[in-house]
């Protein structure tokens, strides 16, 4: 062993800046798969065991009070596999919160008696007042926090027509809802007030039932609401366990995926590196290995020397890595407390300590071994010879003497070529990296150059205004607007609720779905005719383009024809889409769909919107800066992975800065000799550098061109598979061809300064002292 | 009277090994010739290579002048001493350095493209040395690791004198080589000299030595010695005898 050490020192030591970069590049993994490991094994633990301790409904459903029937209580009860049921009275509001991070913001919302027991869905109160006022309310963690309602401030939703302001005397955790994206809220009022409101409130005064069960989710929904259908009782809201977990945990989620690809990609790049490096050392060393040979040491011996630095590296680095992502992770887990709406805080997790560290060791050493294992076929004559394994017959590239061309270029072809092996894991290295970078940059372009892309994945329809007119004037009030020259478009838009198998389904009614901003089918076709239905994501499997499925409202049903399907990761793909003339089937009454204004130059909307609401005052029920309210949206969505991603974005930056360190600085140590050979024949500096660089840059060059380009295909690929994940089958993340290319010229002209800033040396050192230290 | 080709005042070279410095040579003048093949000999870490490296442009010293065919060389950065080298100094190496990674003749035409860019006379001349130092073509098409040390070290004089220099700088050009080997490159040697090449030889061997017509013998940082042997002739053993009483005076 203590033969090895002195080898192995000697390995660390002759290569110090090569090693701090490997170091460097495997600490960025491990902090991001650290990262990545804690959020996914404590998390989801979290959200359980506060979903547990709160005793949350595995399954809620509101109906009227009115509809309600007292046998439906036990009915259910005595269905397979449910534990336990609690019925509680509240009051559904179709509302708008005003100055919710300065925008209203449209959220159903279910007032309820907050001093009623609870055995089931308990708040978890996180601060309260202990005064209660006679205006008094509770809000969940989510409206708080996100929409900055702190204690004693004053909180308005707007119901109808009535402004009901509000003071916040405490702040509760609930595991119940999903997030505001789904538009269902809670709001916990005092009895006195509650009692108050209610009154009010009478004919929106519903039964919502809770009921938990040890069985499919699935088939719990179903056969309540085969139940809910056979007593004529129509559900008005409804949400599952399985549905709101996703949504809390969606953004948590994707970075996970995120974080894993990016790692992922970091550690394909630091493979190559290994490999790289190893290989070329072993070239570099070849004269000392076969005198070690030939001293007796054993193959082995020697290979334990050049792998060894490698894995003590890659051990200290991803144990430095997962210690230094505990830094970060405080601040994760409270940018991610906005978007999940429970507060918990991240522990040490030896399993992910455990699990980096196994994952960086095993392929690091894996891949260090393999590239290192021809040592041990290495003859020493040959090794001191410096014939390289004796058996690979050298080629004379391009003959000066019979080959046509100037000679001061041939030389550079002929050292591309006779380091042709050299070249070729340049190539890969370059390849890789530039994956890195294609992959970082697109996220970057997406979440934050073009947010819409990102947001619209994630969303539905984005107008800049949506306008609910009278019914006369709906026409009236289109035309005109259609002929502002700043207005793009209007397009009438509805939204709502049916109903089919009694499961409430969200609908969206378009005149013409050709023409929406955001298209969210991701098969088949949008609906056109008036039979016709694209379903979501959540009816695939279910159904089959062509099939026939029949939707209610209330008494009436009328059967569809599927003709595609539909994406919609806030309401988990349950979800459907109409033409207007379809949806109309559907309604009792006459149809009065929104108008959905979208501008030309979306920065002006404040201004338009201004306009159109003096305008019209008296000829529209309600006008809203959606653009707005989609900036919210977008924020809540967009904040945390912006953060990420710049993340990302720039230590992606470091990790070619460093790679590229070490790439091409081992292929200057190798030619140090033959660098000094050239200087004392009388080549110059210049000549060198230029040589030098232009013997490797093209093979870089290449590469990161080609995978730039390549780009265009792999990129989505990955995309698709982390959007696909979370549930968007179908992402509107752009690859922009132009951005690559531009990040491969950046990449290229960083390989080239670097390049002179690393072969800039050897102009200080006289072509003597090269030969002599050769 | 012979033309002074290099011609060095004052000459002090120290190297600097972290704190202590160690002067080879100081004052050190001297007066190279054209056409002479001049032998430098000392003991072992006398400075040989140190001085025939600062004559040469390939390393800079302390202080001091060097005049090299009219020309301050002491005042030229690094790139018009890479000029320069090109065009005045041919070097053999006593551990050859030849670039691996190509063939013997490549060798030489990489360095022959550096003076000439008409690449057809590059190669006739290269075509003609090499037959002068009897290297075959079908050795010539060889790599350095392919070939005996003698054919390298042969290729490497090639390589030296393919720009035809001013003066031609060997290092222990035979010190890694057999006495087969040695004295085909010796051979060699004579010959350019007799073509009126003018060569600076480092050796601790006295028949390498015999082959110039003026010793030099370096000791305590001075020129200790200086003999004028005569052309080289293999018949005349009178400079053998001479050479001998020089070595023995100068404590050889
Ligand atoms: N780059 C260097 N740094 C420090 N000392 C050196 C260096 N090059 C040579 N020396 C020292 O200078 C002295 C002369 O070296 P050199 O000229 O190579 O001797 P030789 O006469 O054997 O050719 C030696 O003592 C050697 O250790
Ligand atoms: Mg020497």
């Amino acid at each position: 062993m203590r033969k090895i050490k002195s080898q192995l020192i000697y390995n660390l030591k002759k290569d110090k800046g090569s090693y701090i970069s490997f170091g460097i590049v495997v600490l960025i993994t491990a902090i991001m798969l650290n990262l990545a490991f804690v959020l996914l094994f404590q998390v989801d633990k979290a959200y359980d065991d506060k979903f547990n301790r709160l005793n949350t409904a595995s399954f809620n459903f509101t109906i009227l009070k009115i509809q309600n029937d007292d046998t439906l209580k036990e009915d259910i009860r005595a269905l397979d596999d449910v534990v336990d049921i609690e019925c509680r009275e509240a009051v559904f509001a179709e509302a708008v919160v005003k100055d919710f991070r300065d925008t209203d913001f449209s959220m159903n919302t279910l007032f309820y008696n907050k001093d009623e027991f609870r055995n089931m869905n308990k708040l978890d109160i996180k601060e309260e007042k202990a005064e209660m006022t006679d205006n008094s309310i509770y809000l969940p963690l989510y409206v708080s926090a996100f929409g900055e309602f702190g204690i004693d401030d004053e909180i308005v939703y707007e119901i109808g027509d009535t402004k009901h302001s509000f003071k916040v005397s405490g702040v509760a955790e609930e595991m119940q809802y999903g997030n505001y994206g789904k538009g269902l809220m809670g709001a916990y009022l005092p009895e006195k007030v509650y009692e108050k409101f209610a009154e009010e409130y009478k004919e929106q005064t519903v039964m919502e039932y809770s009921v938990i069960t040890n069985g499919d989710i699935n088939t719990l929904q179903n056969e309540i609401s085969d139940l809910t259908e056979k007593k004529g009782i129509t559900m008005l809201t409804s949400c599952d366990r399985v549905s709101t977990k996703d949504t809390r945990t969606m953004v948590c989620n994707l970075i996970i995926l995120v974080l894993s690809a990016f790692a992922m990609i970091i550690l394909l790049v630091s493979v190559f590196l290994c490999k790289f490096r190893i290989s070329n050392s072993i070239e570099e060393d070849m004269v000392n290995m076969g005198v070690l040979k030939a001293l007796g040491y054993t193959g082995n011996m020697i290979i334990a020397g050049v792998v060894l630095p490698y894995l003590m590296v890659t051990v200290f680095a991803s144990l430095s890595g997962v210690v230094l992502s505990y830094s970060v992770l405080p601040v994760l887990a409270e940018i991610l407390t906005l978007q999940a709406g429970f507060s918990f805080a991240l522990s040490f997790d030896i399993k992910g300590l455990i699990c980096v560290m196994i994952i960086l060791a095993v392929i690091v050493s894996l891949f260090t071994y393999t590239s290192a294992k021809r040592i041990r076929k290495l003859q020493p004559i040959n090794a001191i010879r410096g014939n390289g394994e004796g058996k690979s017959v050298k080629k004379n590239y391009f003959p000066l003497d019979e080959t046509n061309g100037r000679t001061k270029f041939l030389l550079v072809m002929k050292q591309t070529f006779s380091n042709g092996k050299q070249n070729v894991l340049l190539f890969g290295v370059s390849f890789v990296l530039t994956i890195l970078v294609a992959f970082a940059g697109t996220m970057f372009y997406n979440v934050i150059i073009e947010p819409d892309n990102f947001i619209s994945t994630l969303s539905e329809e984005m107008p800049q205004i949506i306008i609910s007119p009278d019914m006369e004037q709906e026409d009236f009030i289109s035309d005109e607007l259609k002929s502002n020259t700043e207005i793009k478009s209007v397009l009438k838009y509805a939204v709502g609720t049916v109903n089919t198998d009694d499961m409430p389904v969200t609908v969206f009614a378009c005149e013409d779905f050709s023409r929406v901003s955001n298209d969210l089918c991701y098969l088949g076709e949008n609906p056109d005719e008036k039979n016709e239905i694209a379903l979501g994501s959540a009816f695939e499997g279910k159904y089959d383009i062509g099939d026939r499925i029949e939707m209610h409202n209330g008494d009436i049903s009328h059967f569809y024809e599927v003709t595609g399907f539909v994406q919609s990761v806030n309401y988990q793909g349950n979800v459907c889409e109409f033409s207007l003339e379809g949806y109309e089937m559907l309604c009792s009454e006459k149809l009065v769909p929104a108008l959905y204004v979208y501008l030309d130059n979306p920065a002006d909307t404040e201004k338009i919107f201004k306009e159109i609401e003096e305008t019209y005052s008296d000829k529209i029920i309600s006008i809203m800066n959606y653009q707005k309210m989609t900036e919210t949206t977008q924020e809540m969505y967009s904040g945390i992975t912006s953060v990420i991603v710049v993340v990302i974005f720039i230590l992606t930056i470091l990790i070619v800065l460093f790679v590229l360190y070490i790439v091409i600085k081992t292929l200057l140590v190798k030619r140090k000799q033959e660098l000094g050979i050239y200087k004392a024949i009388g080549y110059s500096n210049r000549q060198l550098m230029i040589q030098t660089i232009g013997s490797f840059l093209p093979s870089s060059v290449i590469a990161v061109l080609l995978s730039s380009a390549l780009g265009m295909i792999y990129v989505p690929k990955i995309n698709q598979f982390i959007f696909e994940t979370i549930g968007a089958m179908k992402n509107n993340m752009e690859v922009s061809f132009v951005f690559l290319m531009i990040f491969a010229f950046v990449q290229i002209t960083a390989n080239l300064i670097i390049s002179i800033l690393l072969t800039k040396p050897i102009k200080k050192i006289s072509a003597y002292a090269l030969i002599k230290e050769g | 009277m012979k033309d002074v080709l290099i011609s060095a005042k004052s000459l002090k070279k120290e190297f600097y090994t972290g704190e202590t410095s160690q002067t080879i040579f100081e004052n050190l003048t001297l007066d190279i010739y054209k056409g002479d093949f001049t032998i430098i000999m000392g003991a072992s870490g006398a400075g040989k290579s140190t001085l025939m490296y600062s004559l040469s442009g390939m390393d800079r010293p302390t202080s001091g002048s060097i005049v090299f065919s009219d020309k301050e060389i002491t005042e030229y950065n690094d790139d018009e001493l890479a000029v320069f080298r090109r065009k005045n100094c041919g070097f053999v190496f006593q551990q050859i350095y030849l670039l691996e990674k190509m063939s013997l003749m490549d060798n030489v035409l990489t360095a022959g493209a550096l003076c000439n860019d008409n690449k057809k006379d590059v190669i006739k001349r290269a075509k003609e040395l090499f037959s002068l130092v009897n290297i075959p073509e079908i050795t010539q098409k060889k790599f350095s690791t392919q070939v005996s040390g003698g054919e390298a070290q042969r290729a490497g004089i090639v390589r030296a004198v393919i720009n035809k220099p001013s003066v031609v700088f060997a290092d222990e050009p035979t010190g890694a080589l057999n006495s087969n080997n040695s004295e085909a490159v010796l051979n060699v040697f004579t010959k350019l000299h007799r073509e009126g090449q003018s060569i600076i030889m480092v050796t601790h061997d006295k028949k390498t030595a015999l082959r110039g017509n003026r010793v030099l013998y370096i000791r305590d940082g001075q020129i200790f010695g200086d003999c004028d042997l005569g052309n080289y002739s293999e018949t005349d053993n009178e400079r053998e005898r001479k050479l001998d009483r020089f070595l023995t005076e100068m404590g050889w």
